[in-house]
């Protein structure tokens, strides 16, 4: 149990000492219409899946919200516009919500490109752009109406890094990523906080998203000879590589970031994954009541399924929204400053979230580490593999 | 050394892989000379028909290859009956454009069912593993393998012994003489597409069973490393196909083995080109093999333009230009900036494609160009953004114009696929070329648009620059369409050689349409690397290259004030659809099919 983090908390306290009682409750026009929040993300194209997941995050905290009695009595709600991830779409969605004086906030969009190049929009236009997947190192420097709970890779990866080298014992270690922005970045920090704790970089690897044969790939990894292999992966690029490397004979110990945990993780892998190792945010049995309260909803509202990351992230998204307009109320400036002042927002992610108003990010992700063990997420007992 | 031997064990075994998509496309490529980019979609199609018939149904292996053999045939069937029969006697780039259009519309069917959720397929045989130097190799390699290469010994066997399939090459050497020898043709393609789709509908299953895993996003890919492994073989050549396919497999391995994981496809692509270059009927085209186009440009066929009159034309301008007057909101604005890219992008293309008959697929790769030189100027070196721009047009009209010049002496399809490989290579460059393009991370921090000291920030503004920018082209390019250029750009498309005997040099006016076209086509990258203030090499995708010759075929080959209106239509549409949500995708490319179908020659007709 002692696996999770609490670095959270003890800042938590302390931003909260410091944010004082800056409270400012904004009269809300009493309204039947809903608070409309806009999301601008993929539906189709080659990211659908993602904003189909964003979707059933939402819907849950939607739900949650609404049966704790809405916000001020008034519903929340959201209008998702499909960009396909395509910044020349996700530009004329900025301008669609800028303009439409009903929405207070926007949400997304999914990859950087898309994102990024509607940032200008939505600071010229003074609305707020929460970026929740946005871990791109510059998309809160877009302004100050861009903020993210994308967990910064500068934090997630010196856990992932300290769970391989000085957990796992892992001493010589390939690195296998997606090669975007997300990847690399990623990649640079973890290469970073291995080092730091002693461990040497065999070989690094960037593959491009539509890469499905890694073949060629792991025999580069077998000829550098590591103890064990980091997938900087999402699911489905690192499912592959997991069967792909027991394939070909690699028995190594098999390490991966976050954004595999997910149960289509296990299914696309098979028995290749078991005994892979995840460094997360969460876990099924976590006993914060928080993940529990997610984790017994989610199987309720979408018939056992269980949640993913990307689920995780979008329904921790929702209620930070809700707890931010609760704030600023239907004002997009008073939004704004809300996210300053908002703090110890309950979160699957984080815990308790509270923004750093310099970097408009949040810091201190939990940590948990998980092995797949008969084919299901486990707390890593320790043991070795 | 033991290494090397992997590495070329991996190669032949993707290029495997490969092999069954490419067999399926060199089939119909042969026949009805036709690049059939729904060959991905079907592939996608036998997946999920796969996945239902072994996750849901419980069939075993030969009853599920049975099955998705027959369901996808029949989508091929469909496919000839419907999407391609009605547009024989129309120009020669209709039915590509109609390919495009019904594998929008299958990969969006395909998602709306099954959700865009990646699914396993588990494989159906045992799990055994043969060690082969340092890896080891499976049943299912096996069984790809033995469908691969019985699938074309049985196709060529079919061509060369068979009535029919005697017809079929008939058909291919020539339609109307083997329509005169009372050849059936449409009975021909019936059974080329039914054979091709099941195929591809196999292959899509079995690569699926491969990887234990198929997603709606796979058709692209398919498809793209398809058309390469098929070229490579000698487009129409069947045993080329599979030859071609692991050779390109090996290639991609080497260069993994060599370089690493990123330069990967940058191998496959280059290795295109150069068999492109040096060989351009592929690796295995026997020196008597008649050219593989018709000698004289009916890839473009002549069509009668509808002749708009010039005050319609100056109204229209007009009220375009005071749009911003009237109460209109941001986001149709917005829309429009859009669209003025596009149509800068389209006039690029309208005139190398439909001017002097270059059909180019790797137009994106000029945006590119034109939008990191200006952003880098504008960002490294301050050069105000008024000149960067100025200077990602220069940069993409010198590079675009030489990495292009190589396969000028190519024609038809050819060019197409050539294009194609350049734009990936151009992207892939951008990947890796840190130092300069910042790799993946890519170019953030732009400065916004600014004129002479003055920022443009608000849509109004920029709505007018982009218009203006896009109106100054375009008369540009009306001028120079009506110049002698013009004329020799057009008698080129018409007939080269022709064209050649009458003196014009033909590598000199390609080079000519390229600079100006390569002009249009940085500019509008540039002015977007300015308005959305983050590039990076996933901005200007294959995507954008499809989407750009699809409006410039909708708007008439070669007809400016199509191009334009073409590149409204299509970014509008998607925009009108908004309120059909997830169906929208789908909703236009069925609006697309009909247009192909109904207007064939382009709404404005070709100039």
């Amino acid at each position: 149990m002692s696996n999770i983090d609490r670095r959270t908390l003890v800042r938590g306290s302390l931003a909260a000492m410091m944010a004082g009682a800056a409270f400012s409750r904004a009269a809300f026009a009493q309204s039947s219409e809903p608070i409309l929040l806009g999301v601008s993300g993929p539906l189709t194209g080659p990211n659908a899946q993602y904003g189909t997941q964003w979707k059933q995050g939402f819907d849950l905290a939607l739900d949650e919200i609404q049966s704790a009695g809405n916000i001020n009595g008034r519903k929340l709600a959201y209008s998702f516009e499909d960009s396909q991830s395509d910044p020349r779409q996700s530009v004329a969605i900025a301008q669609k919500f800028v303009s439409d004086p009903r929405i207070v906030m926007e949400l997304g969009d999914f990859s950087s490109p898309a994102s990024m190049a509607a940032s200008p929009i939505y600071q010229r236009g003074g609305l707020v752009q929460f970026g929740f997947t946005n871990s791109h190192p510059d998309f809160t420097k877009g302004g100050d109406f861009m903020w993210s709970t994308s967990v910064s890779q500068a934090d997630e990866q010196p856990l992932l890094a300290a769970y391989a080298v000085k957990r796992l014992g892992l001493k010589k270690l390939a690195v296998l990523h997606l090669n975007t922005d997300w990847g690399r970045t990623s990649r640079d920090y973890f290469v970073k906080a291995a080092k730091e704790h002693g461990a040497e970089i065999a070989v690094t690897e960037g593959y491009i998203a539509e890469e499905r044969d890694f073949r060629s790939t792991l025999v580069r990894v077998r000829d550098a000879n590591p103890d064990g292999l980091i997938l900087i992966s999402y699911y489905s690029d690192g499912a592959l590589i997991a069967r792909q490397a027991r394939q070909v004979g690699l028995k190594q110990v098999i390490c991966a970031a976050s954004s595999v945990y997910s149960p289509k993780f296990l299914e696309l892998g098979g028995e290749a994954v078991e005994d892979v190792h995840v460094g997360t945010r969460y876990f099924p049995e976590d006993p914060r009541p928080e993940v529990q309260k997610f984790i017994t909803g989610f199987k309720k509202k979408y018939n056992g399924l269980e949640p993913d990351a990307f689920n995780a992230y979008a329904y921790d998204a929702m209620n930070m929204a809700a707890a931010v307009v609760k704030i600023g109320g239907a004002d997009r400036r008073a939004i704004r400053d809300a996210f300053a002042k908002v703090k110890d927002v309950s979160s699957v992610i984080f815990g308790k979230a509270t923004f750093d108003v310099e970097s408009r990010r949040v810091k201190g992700a939990m940590n948990a580490e998980l092995v797949v063990r008969k084919g299901q997420f486990a707390l890593w007992d320790g043991k070795p593999t | 050394m033991s290494s090397w031997l992997d590495y070329t064990i991996n190669g032949l075994i993707v290029g495997n892989v490969y092999a069954l998509v490419a067999v399926g496309l060199a089939l119909i490529f042969g026949v009805s000379r036709l690049i059939n980019f729904a060959q991905g979609s079907i592939y996608l199609v036998g997946a999920y028909i796969g996945w239902v018939a072994v996750v849901q149904l419980h069939t075993p292996l030969p009853l599920t290859i049975i099955l998705v053999a027959a369901a996808a045939a029949l989508v091929g069937l469909i496919i000839e009956r419907f999407g391609l029969r009605p547009l024989q006697n129309s120009v020669r780039i209709a039915p590509l454009l109609a390919t495009i259009g019904i594998s929008f519309v299958l990969d969006q069917l395909v998602m709306l069912t099954f959700s865009p959720n990646p699914r396993a397929l588990p494989s159906q045989l045992p799990d055994v593993r043969f060690q082969i130097g340092g890896g080891t190799i499976g049943p299912l390699d096996l069984l790809i393998a033995g469908v691969g290469i019985t699938s074309a010994l049985l196709l060529f066997v079919f061509l060369r012994y068979s009535k029919l399939g005697w017809a079929v090459r008939a058909t291919a050497q020539d339609r109307d003489a083997a329509m005169q020898m009372g050849v059936d043709v449409n009975r021909v393609n019936q059974a080329v597409f039914g054979i091709a789709a099941a195929l591809g509908g196999v292959s899509g299953l079995l690569v699926g069973m491969y990887y234990n895993q198929i997603d709606t996003a796979m058709s692209l890919q398919a498809t793209l490393k398809g058309v390469v492994a098929e070229v490579v073989g000698g487009a129409g050549n069947v045993p080329g196909a599979v030859i071609g396919s692991l050779l390109l497999g090996l290639v991609e391995s080497y260069g993994v083995a060599v370089f690493g994981t990123s330069y990967r496809n940058l191998f496959a692509f280059l290795l295109l080109v150069v068999v492109l270059v040096l060989r351009p009927n592929g690796l295995f085209a026997s020196a008597r093999q008649a050219p593989p186009e018709p000698l004289t440009g009916t890839f473009i066929a002549p069509s009668r333009p509808v002749r708009i009159p010039r005050w319609v034309l100056l109204v229209a301008t007009g009220i375009f230009a005071v749009l911003p007057f009237f109460p209109v909101s941001f986001y149709v604005l917005q829309t429009l900036i859009n669209a003025w890219l596009l149509g800068m992008l389209a006039l690029s293309l309208t005139l190398v494609a439909g001017t002097i008959g270059q059909v180019s697929l790797g137009h994106a790769a000029l945006l590119a160009i034109g939008a990191y030189t200006s952003a880098l100027l504008s960002l490294t070196f301050a050069v105000p953004v008024g000149l960067a721009i100025i200077g990602g047009g220069l940069m993409s009209a010198a590079l675009g114009t030489a990495l292009i010049s190589p396969s000028f002496r190519l024609r038809g399809h050819y060019v197409s696929i050539a294009t194609l490989a350049i734009g990936e290579i151009v992207s892939l460059v951008i990947l890796n070329w840190e130092s300069v393009t910042r790799g993946p991370i890519g170019i953030s921090g732009i400065p916004p648009l600014s004129l002479f000291g003055y920022e443009l920030v608000s849509p109004i503004s920029i709505y007018w620059f982009s218009f203006i920018v896009m109106v100054v082209l375009a008369l540009l390019q009306g001028r120079l369409l009506g110049s002698h250029l013009g004329r020799s750009f057009r008698a080129i498309r018409d007939d080269d050689i022709a064209a050649r005997a009458y003196g014009l040099s033909l590598n000199r006016y390609k080079s000519l349409a390229f600079i100006f076209g390569g002009f249009a086509a940085g500019v509008s990258g540039g002015i977007a690397a300015h308005l959305y203030s983050y590039i990076n090499h996933e901005t200007f995708n294959t995507q954008q290259s499809i989407l750009a010759l699809t409006v410039v075929i909708l708007g008439g080959l070669g007809n400016v004030v199509g191009a334009i209106l073409g590149a409204v239509a299509l970014v509008g549409l998607p925009e009108v659809f908004r309120i059909a949500a997830e169906y929208r995708i789908l909703i236009y490319g069925i609006v697309l099919l009909l247009l192909v179908r109904f207007r064939p020659q382009g709404l404005l007709g070709t100039m």
